[in-house]
């Protein structure tokens, strides 16, 4: 018995350690010995043609949605702030999951949805061509180069603003750890000033608890998850990067907040600059995920028998 | 290009790493921040060695001529070889030694030269067996020349032995009678370590007690800061062989050097993940880990050895030199550097070493306790150049089983060393003033070394000393899943876990001490800087 405990003990240890079932890691310092992969991008475009965008709409009605409505109690709010916004425009939110571009896909309105192209870290999902194409399929993906800045990040977004899309970024550059939101990046803020184009904010509350950094399948229990649609503004004229970076900030924490009391309470909390803050705790690791993974209450209706 | 070594900080993104222990090996997890340091991948092998050996015969460096034309009819050739001790793992058919002997003999039968002689040079280590011999030289020579004209080396055999002199520090220098009064000498060496070669291979391979002891001896190997590196004021051995090679000179000894070097890859490809970096292992490498050593653990000891000893390495040739000893030791010595040399930046608290199965003094044998010692602190913690890994007073920490288990017929004295000697001291000074002289003369080690395949009566004493730096270096020395009762005869502590280890080294090193793990094999050496 003991032998076998050894063994099983030891295949633990090497699932962990080796990432068994998930990506390999190759550790930092190791980083720069390892052969530079080739400089080659799995094309995207096929993926925003007709047939493409039918193809996505077909998987994400019939096979995503499902999915998403049978692991997590969904709730949907703003949905009506989309209406009659003329398009493109760059949706932006908060990135805790992996569930976040799904989510978004799954809840957008048709009309927008078909329209709509996420970005995709290139190095991440642009990597090996069966991971490119599922992407570039069910996202219409095209790929963000987080290596080389703000700059490098906006080329294929400015070409598809161009063309009409619509895209979703997420500023953060990459999923929270801690669940808590981390300081946007200036990509967005520069390509919205750049192309004119209109910026929605998007809340998604409850993802990081639902499917953390770490995890490819929600927890059970149907977790909630709460997707909340924001008003969609513009850049204004006299506006820097930076300043436009803090307005997005600012929408995407008022909607956490809207989320927390109401509407009304939010925006008064908003005017007189008492929003409360998302970046979490100051403090140990420990402590920001501790507060990060706190479970999100399920709100709205009650079942019957409650 | 081959990747060069480096040094790995171990993060959460890094798997367990292999760690070495004896016949098998483990998956350890290191704490964060830990050093690694791995040697660099295998240098790309010389596509047609016969063509390099004859070039090299032909255009020797230094002043040497080339080999045809110091060959002359009528001439006493006498040809030493190094002996089974290197490389380790021996090395797969034919073996470099094998391609070279074919090449010098046909050449001396090409200018008619009748008298040669093929000396294993053996020291005081133990006689090769013919089976041995037939291996590393190959069919073709072996039935030539064995046994009348192939032979192991006889370092007690006062009749074979001829004392040519002694040199400014009063180091009597003798050597084999048939080599020195050779009109030509021609080594064959395989150099696997930077202790290898040069003037060490006719100075110390064909050499008694007599000669040996001069620098086989605690006092020199506390002033040899580092082993492996010759270069003058480094290592007071290399020093003491040069002053000895250079007497030879000196004397009319004409000697034609042969140096080869060999590059990484040290374990076959059923053993391929031994020669890779744990992050790169395929599902197929860590599968092949899994199962080997759950079917090296399940396996009884005699299989599992058996396995072990069967091992050979693919090694291929990075460099062959000839010529005369200096400076054709100086390019096989740049060859092994592009090879093994890692920089390394500074000391830390602790040192971690993975023992293998295999020493030079245990090919076809056991890695005895004192074999384990010498092996760990004798040579893994001399691989390195300018200062050792771990600061002076820091930790070492050893994984080996050592068992209290010797081979009979191999290392008798080594049982006696172990039972009577280590029981009363570990303190290398007084083991040498008390005992040695009695071990190196005794008449029943020697009749076993001569006649046996036993390593010579004072040999164990040379491993013991051959630690003593290190010994002298580190304040503890800890051996993780060490059999407690061989450990404390050793004079060393046995911990059962690398977490056991760490803290028993809280008492010296304090609770959070910097940790560097030599990942070798294969073999390295650490640039300290």
């Amino acid at each position: 018995m003991g032998s076998v405990r050894n063994t099983m003990n030891e295949l633990k240890a090497m699932k962990e350690g080796f990432r068994w079932g998930r990506r390999p890691l190759v550790p930092r310092s190791a980083e720069e010995h390892t052969e530079p992969k080739l400089d080659r991008v799995f094309p995207s475009d096929w993926a925003r043609t007709d047939a493409g965008v039918a193809a996505r709409q077909v998987i994400l009605k019939a096979g995503m949605g499902p999915i998403v409505r049978n692991e997590l109690t969904l709730r949907v709010y703003g949905r009506d702030n989309l209406s009659g916004v003329e398009a493109p425009l760059i949706f932006f939110s908060n990135h805790s999951s992996h569930l976040d571009a799904t989510l978004i896909m799954c809840t957008l309105p048709d009309a927008w949805q078909a329209k709509t192209a996420v970005g995709a870290a290139r190095d991440y999902f642009f990597d090996v061509w069966w991971r490119q194409a599922f992407t570039a399929l069910v996202y219409g993906a095209f790929p963000i180069d987080r290596t080389r800045g703000a700059k490098g990040a906006v080329d294929k977004a400015r070409e598809l603003l161009a063309e009409g899309w619509s895209i979703v970024v997420f500023p953060e550059g990459t999923r929270s750890p801690d669940g808590h939101l981390q300081r946007f990046r200036h990509g967005a803020a520069r390509l919205a000033l750049e192309t004119g184009a209109g910026l929605a904010p998007i809340a998604i509350v409850g993802a990081y608890q639902a499917m953390p950094k770490g995890r490819f399948w929600p927890r059970s229990g149907r977790p909630p998850v709460t997707i909340r649609y924001g008003e969609p503004f513009r850049p204004g004229e006299t506006d820097s990067h930076q300043d436009l970076s803090r307005r997005m900030t600012q929408a995407v924490t008022q909607l956490f907040d809207e989320d927390r009391a109401t509407w009304w309470e939010a925006l008064h909390r908003a005017n007189r600059g008492e929003t409360p803050s998302l970046v979490g705790p100051s403090g140990p690791e420990w402590l920001r995920r501790w507060e990060g993974s706190r479970p999100v209450g399920r709100t709205g209706p009650a079942k019957v028998w409650e | 290009m081959p990747r060069p070594g480096f040094v790995l900080e171990v993060d959460e993104r890094t798997p367990p790493l292999l760690v070495h222990e004896g016949e098998g090996f483990r998956m350890q997890k290191f704490p964060l921040g830990t050093r690694v340091v791995y040697p660099p991948d295998p240098l790309p092998g010389i596509r047609d060695v016969n063509a390099a050996i004859r070039h090299a015969l032909l255009h020797p460096v230094g002043d040497a001529e080339p080999l045809p034309e110091l060959l002359k009819a009528g001439m006493k050739l006498t040809i030493a070889v190094d002996d089974i001790s290197i490389p380790l793992p021996p090395m797969t058919r034919p073996d470099i030694r094998q391609r070279i002997l074919e090449q010098v003999i046909e050449l001396a039968a090409r200018k008619g030269v009748t008298d040669v002689q093929i000396i294993v040079a053996t020291a005081l280590h133990r006689r090769m067996t013919a089976d041995e011999i037939r291996r590393m030289v190959g069919e073709r020579v072996f039935r030539s020349f064995w046994p009348k004209d192939l032979y192991n080396f006889d370092g007690e055999d006062a009749d074979a032995l001829t004392q040519i002199g002694s040199t400014e520090h009063k180091e009597v220098v003798e050597i084999s009678k048939r080599a020195a009064e050779s009109d030509l000498l021609v080594y064959v060496n395989v150099n696997l370590v930077a202790m290898d070669g040069g003037h060490k291979s006719v100075a110390i391979g064909l050499a008694g007690y007599r000669s040996l002891r001069h620098h086989h001896n605690v006092e020199t190997m506390m002033h040899s800061r580092s082993y492996m590196d010759p270069r003058p004021g480094h290592s007071a051995i290399a020093d003491s062989a040069t002053r000895m090679g250079r007497l030879l000179a000196k004397n009319g000894l004409r000697i034609f050097q042969i140096e080869t070097t060999v590059n990484a890859e040290t374990f076959p490809k059923n053993l391929g993940f031994l020669n890779k970096r744990e992050w790169e292992w395929s599902a197929y490498d860590q599968g092949l880990m899994m199962a080997s050593r759950k079917t090296n653990q399940m396996a009884p000891p005699r299989v599992r050895r058996e396995f072990f000893r069967r091992i050979e390495a693919p090694y291929k040739i990075t460099g062959i030199n000839a010529g005369e000893v200096e400076p054709v030791h100086e390019r096989t010595l740049e060859n092994l550097h592009r090879q093994q040399l890692v920089e390394v930046r500074g000391q830390s608290d602790v040192l971690v070493l993975g023992l293998p199965y295999l020493g030079p003094y245990n090919v076809n044998s056991i890695l005895n306790p004192i074999l384990v010692h010498c092996l760990g602190l004798g040579y893994l913690f001399n691989m390195y150049r300018n200062m050792p890994l771990v600061k002076p007073g820091g930790v070492v920490i050893l994984y080996h089983p050592v068992p209290w288990e010797f081979h009979q017929i191999h290392h008798p004295s080594y049982i006696d060393f172990f039972e009577e000697v280590l029981a009363e001291t570990t303190d290398p000074a007084t083991i040498e003033s008390k005992y040695e002289e009695r071990y190196a003369t005794d008449p029943w080690y020697t009749h076993l070394y001569r006649t046996s395949h036993a390593y010579h009566g004072v040999h164990p004493f040379y491993m013991w000393y051959w630690g003593a730096h290190g010994r002298d270096h580190a304040g503890d020395v800890i051996f993780v899943g060490g059999e407690p009762k061989s450990v404390a005869r050793l004079g060393y502590r046995a911990a059962g876990s690398f977490r056991d280890a760490l803290e028993m080294a809280k008492d010296t090193v304090g609770s959070s001490p910097t940790i560097t793990y030599f990942h070798a094999p294969p073999i390295m050496i650490a640039d300290v800087v």
